[in-house]
């Protein structure tokens, strides 16, 4: 039964991405209708039987095909496992429906985005309820491939250059995965997540050198789709041409998709890992302040999105590497709660995000761009939408009482305790850790900093132009009925999930361990931490945004569009460095005195070889006309004999011409020469040794 | 039918008919056509025959003194060269009559081209040192017409090239033929090595290396690979089939042949021979790699392309273990399907559109959509996604270069990396390009997906150009989705069963 429920949950949307193909591809002019009912139908029954999934899936172990690829696909099931499939389900109907609206007016290509995104939508289940790191890295690679299209769906020149980036990542950090993968089953000889686990129990297997390539082989490849520095560069490219519905998915689930691997193998592989927890350290704290500080630079409204989404990955990292180190110190209680919190976090985010994404999509469907200065002053009149995008701030920024307090907390929460137990560890871990803290304490500032200069250019503030004020104040919707709802009702979970008692349930069904319950969030340390952030933010907001930033009233553009690190490196390594290695290492062959010997030398004796020895039967031929088969003038009609020799000869000859003459020949006859030559030297070695 | 005419007459039978089309030639071309196309398949069916009919024993047609002997046999490792070219001779040989229908030489080209079949079934098939040799040095000759058809400089220039090089990297690999041959059963392959007098160390690994890089030629192993791209001057049907499955592999195959099959992997695993052999390949490939992405003219990309693959065969065969025998293996096959198909998708673009360069292809995938879809799923299988058999051989490559716990193989495995990812900058970049068109198009404004071919109007290619490209396509998707059968059978090769 179980099995027939994961196996629709993750190829019925395969095969109806082709259904919906094509029917829109049919004749007749209720053929989009039909495919975007359809779509919307796949995405509902997907979300209908993730909801069984979630409320049926307690107890059962999943199963495996294992005919298929080389090591077969393998599903399970677990607690984290059920959630994030509901997720992904509710995320992929939410803007399924909402992209009804939003392509009402540019209905270009739909039949290919709608047959990309379901099918994406089928790879990112088989992603997470993957039991097996291959399954995951068979699905990751198709919905890497599968999630270009939306990418690039405007085909403008913005969105195909984006593409490429995307697409380059995406393979680039597919590929790395792919050699993690290959080192970690040399080591281990397996890739069931189950299976590495029970290899790993003893933690100190996972510390030789081997295993750490892996990890980081692994971390980056998984790191590349989730937007971890420094593999992020897509990220503040891809978002803002995308649709808006393929932003919201993009950075509400396929970036969890990159962190559903990592987690999967710090939990399976890296469990107590000190080194590798480092590194994760490493990478979330600089992901997580470059985010928030380029969102910070940003004026365009869905670029600023982006780097937030980016910097929350990197809070996630964080909180995933200060488990590693709890769990390294042996505190296993607070690992657990960071855990916990690194997983709530991850579902927070998904829905925060879907939440702001849709609400930019609102902007860009009516206005069609997303510069702050243009769009200033759109949504004052707007109350549904300023209220969704009010809650999805408040949510991100981390406000008590709302989702995202609680699980910044209890990351807060776990690097605090790493500071008090790391001292085992390292001596200068703690002072490590306290660098750490306060650079998650500014990030978390700086969230609020940003959300509050994109909430209040949107809603608050008035454009300066007046006439423009006017239209955007005319409609005080902006969307129908069915986008309201979806942006709406979602932004609703800010609030639920606000609430400690269903976080408590929640976080300690995905983490599979009760810590967490006893996790009390409006402490006044707690409290502390959170206001700190906030107070950061304020001064942030008041000082560097509305004194520095912003000039004559206008929003100025300090995207450090020169600081690109895909065209300062990425780019020219590739085109430049590269190749231009290899050209000096062919011209420095070219140069070597031996290499005149093998390039000049050896193929010219061969060739003086091969051409004697060609030319050895044409004058063998030549001294024979001119001695035995002398030729001479024969009269026709002369009855004067001719020696039989002759006759024989010559007739030998005309017969051979043609066949002597050509090159094969020749080179049939370089070869037997060579080969004679070799024969010889070699019969002098044999005869000699 | 005894096993001696079963394994020989599949042999003969294209050479004769070869020989006959260019002798005799056709007035109707139909009528050739259907004859050819006869004959391949027919051949094909006797190979297939062979393969599950004949027993495994030698047959020795004729004997010099002291065991240098003419002999053939059918193993597994020769049924597996024997069956892939088998697959695909008669498919391409469709292609071939559509691709070559208007040229003037097309009778003594499509002969060469039946004729090489014999051919490679002859280096396929050989069960002895010698007799690859003579096969090997046979194939050089009788493609020659091939590579020069055009008769113009370019390609004269390019024959030449070719049989210097292979024919210079043939006589390298004549002395450890006759060393091995003299110190063996008459070099008859045995798996885990033939030889059965001792050698020193050194004078195997330099025999070995001789034999690597001899045979190497062929394969396009660095300094020697300059021959490929150039000979890329042929028509579609010569570089997709010959020099990207069936010359080439010819080179991996006698390579693999004197590895395991004639020094054994043991006597030479951990020596100084099979580090430089692994570097080699491991250079290559990335060396290769790059040269394709800097290169502008599509059949050249490819050709550089294959350089770099038929390396990973090569790093492969020189781990020295059964794991990276089998990641060789896979990846001969496996790329053989994957280049075919690309291949053949350049051609038709090139047939088509009369364009040989990348930058011409802008837009053409919304015309040609199955053709560039095809060439799309070669592409991403060569760099090695999952759902393509691509992945299979990669992943085999990548675990065996793993384990086999030298430093060697770690460079091996890091130079896969690099270069795969620089496969999918050179052939991906040009799926996006025939789909999603980048360039400014007459009028000015940037192409928003209206951009398409301006200057004449491109229909798909036909039938008899689709049908190959599709079956190729479908077995890349099969084997890459269900690769057990395949890969059972490989394994049971890798590991001398």
């Amino acid at each position: 039964m179980i099995e027939i429920l994961i196996a629709l949950i993750v190829f019925m949307p395969f095969a109806g991405a082709a259904a919906a193909y094509v029917l829109g591809n049919g004749n007749g002019s209720g053929a989009e209708s039909k495919r975007d009912t359809a779509a919307v139908a796949v995405t509902a029954a997907e979300f209908v039987l993730s909801i069984l999934l979630f409320a049926a899936g307690k107890d059962m172990q999943g199963f495996s095909l294992p005919v298929l690829f080389t090591e077969g696909l393998v599903f399970t099931l677990s607690g984290f496992r059920r959630t994030y499939c509901l997720v992904t389900a509710l995320m992929w109907f939410g803007t399924t429906v909402f992209s009804m609206e939003y392509f009402r007016h540019e209905r270009r290509a739909l039949n290919r985005y709608f047959l990309y995104v379901l099918m994406t939508l089928g790879a990112t289940e088989g992603v997470m309820l993957s039991g097996s790191m291959m399954t995951s890295f068979v699905f990751f690679e198709i919905l890497s491939f599968t999630s270009f299209t939306w990418v690039i769906h405007e085909e403008n020149e913005g969105a195909v250059k984006a593409g490429y980036t995307y697409l380059f990542i995406a393979v680039i950090g597919g590929l790395i995965l792919f050699m993690g993968m290959a080192l970690l089953y040399h080591a281990a000889g397996t890739l069931d997540y189950d299976a590495l686990s029970a290899v790993f129990r003893d933690h100190s297997i996972a510390e030789t050198g081997e295993i750490y390539a892996a990890g980081v082989c692994i971390l980056l490849g998984f790191g590349a789709k989730a937007g971890m520095f420094p593999l992020h560069i897509w990220l503040p490219k891809a978002h803002p041409v995308a649709p808006s519905p393929g932003s919201a998915l993009l950075s509400g689930v396929l970036t969890k998709v990159g962190i559903y691997g990592i987690l999967m193998s710090v939990l399976s592989v890296f469990t107590a890992s000190f080194r590798f927890g480092l590194t994760v350290m490493a990478a979330g704290v600089i992901t997580m302040f470059l985010g928030a500080l380029l969102a910070l630079f940003s004026v365009n409204l869905k670029r600023t999105l982006a780097c937030s989404s980016m910097s929350q990955i990197g809070f996630i990292l964080t909180g995933l590497s200060m488990y590693m180190l709890l769990m390294a110190a042996g505190e296993h209680h607070a690992a657990y709660m960071t855990l916990a919190g690194s997983m709530l976090h991850m579902v927070n985010h998904s829905m925060i995000k879907l939440v702001l994404f849709m609400a930019a999509g609102v902007v860009v469907m009516n206005i069609h761009v997303l510069t702050l200065d243009e769009i200033r002053g759109f949504g004052v009149k707007k109350n549904a939408l300023k209220a969704a995008f009010l809650l999805g701030a408040l949510g991100i920024s981390g406000v008590p009482f709302f989702n995202g307090y609680i699980s910044k907390t209890l990351i807060h929460e776990g690097i605090v305790e790493a500071i008090e137990y790391s001292e085992g560890l390292s001596a200068r871990l703690p002072g490590l850790l306290h660098v750490v803290e306060w650079v998650f304490l500014v990030s978390g500032g700086l969230t609020f900093a940003y959300m509050c200069k994109l909430f209040i250019c949107v809603f608050i503030q008035k454009n300066r132009d007046l006439e423009r004020q006017r239209a955007f104040d005319a409609d005080h919707r902006g969307m129908g009925l069915c986008s309201t709802l979806v942006i709406c009702i979602p932004s609703l979970f800010m609030i639920i999930l606000g609430n400690p008692a269903i976080i408590r349930a929640l976080g300690s069904l995905m983490s599979g361990d009760d810590a967490v319950r006893g996790f009390a969030p409006f402490t006044l340390g707690n409290l502390k931490g959170g206001f700190i952030s906030l107070a950061i933010g304020a001064a942030v907001y008041l000082v560097i945004v509305r004194k520095i930033m912003m000039m004559d009233g206008k929003y100025m553009d300090l995207w450090p569009a020169k600081l690109d690190l895909e065209d300062l490196v990425y780019r020219p390594l590739l085109t430049r460095i590269l190749p231009g290695i290899f050209g000096k290492l062919a011209a420095f062959i070219d140069a070597l005195p031996g290499n005149t010997f093998f390039v000049k030398t050896v193929p010219f004796i061969l060739t003086l070889t091969g051409r004697t020895l060609v030319s050895l039967p044409d004058t063998l031929i030549v001294l024979l006309r001119k001695s035995i088969v002398r030729e001479r003038a024969v009269q026709r009609g002369n009855t004067e004999k001719v020696g039989r020799l002759r006759v024989f000869a010559r007739e030998t000859y005309d017969a051979a011409a043609p066949l002597v003459s050509n090159f094969s020949f020749a080179l049939l006859m370089t070869c037997i020469g060579i080969v004679v030559i070799f024969g010889a030297v070699i019969y002098l070695i044999l005869t000699r040794m | 039918m005894s096993s001696a005419v079963l394994i020989l007459l599949p042999m003969i039978l294209p050479l004769a008919a070869g020989f006959f089309v260019i002798e005799a030639g056709f007035k109707d071309d139909l009528k050739r056509n259907i004859f050819i196309e006869a004959a391949a398949c027919l051949t094909a069916l006797l190979v297939f025959c062979a393969i599950f009919l004949a027993g495994s024993e030698p047959i020795t047609i004729f004997s010099f003194t002291r065991g240098f002997s003419v002999t053939f046999r059918m193993d597994r490792m020769a049924a597996l060269f024997a069956g892939m070219i088998s697959l695909m001779w008669p498919l391409v040989l469709l292609y071939a009559f559509s691709y070559m229908a208007h040229d003037p030489g097309r009778n003594s080209f499509l002969g060469f081209y039946l004729m090489t079949y014999g051919i490679t079934l002859g280096v396929a098939l050989s069960a002895d040192l010698i007799t690859l040799y003579v096969f090997f040095e046979m194939l050089t000759l009788v493609t020659l017409p091939l590579v020069a058809h055009y008769r113009d400089h370019e390609s004269m220039y390019a024959g030449r090239l070719y049989a210097a090089y292979t024919i210079g990297g043939a006589s390298l690999a004549f002395i450890p033929v006759v060393m091995i041959t003299l110190r063996s059963e008459g070099g008859t392959f045995i798996y885990g090595g033939a030889i059965t007098q001792p050698l020193s160390g050194t004078m195997i690994s330099i025999l070995f290396l001789f034999g690597f890089f001899g045979f190497g030629v062929k394969a396009a192993l660095f300094p020697l690979h300059g021959w490929l791209p150039k000979a890329s001057v042929a028509p579609t049907p010569v570089t997709a089939l010959l020099h990207a499955v069936a010359v080439v592999n010819s080179g991996v195959f006698s390579v693999m042949r004197i590895t395991y099959y004639s020094f054994g992997a043991d006597i030479l695993r951990g020596s100084a021979a099979q580090d430089i052999a692994v570097f080699a390949a491991a250079f290559t490939m990335v060396f290769a790699a790059v040269m394709a992405l800097k290169e502008r003219h599509f059949k050249r990309r490819l050709a550089y392309s294959t350089v770099s693959n038929l390396s990973y065969m090569l790093f492969g065969t020189a781990l020295m273990t059964p794991a990276g025998f089998l990641g060789g293996l896979s990846h001969m096959v496996f790329h053989s399907v994957i280049k075919m198909s690309l291949f053949l998708c350049a051609g038709a673009f090139m047939h088509v559109t009369g364009k040989e360069y990348i930058y011409e292809v802008d837009g053409v995938g919304r015309k040609m959509p199955v053709t560039f879809g095809i060439y799309t799923a070669g592409a991403l299988s060569l760099t090695g996604i999952p759902l393509f058999c691509g992945f299979i051989s990669k992943w085999q490559l990548f675990t065996a270069g793993a384990s086999a716990g030298t430093k060697a193989g770690y460079v091996g495995v890091a130079a896969l990396l690099i270069s795969a990812f620089l496969c999918a900058m050179y052939t991906l970049t040009i799926s996006i390009r025939a789909f999603f068109p980048q360039v400014m198009n007459p009028a000015g404004n940037t192409g928003t997906g209206t951009k398409v071919w301006t200057k004449e109007e491109i229909r798909e290619a036909d039938a008899l150009m689709l049908i190959p490209m599709l079956f190729f396509a479908a077995l890349n998707i099969l084997i890459g989705i269900f690769p057990g059968p395949v890969m059972g059978f490989l394994g049971m090769i890798a590991n001398g069963l």
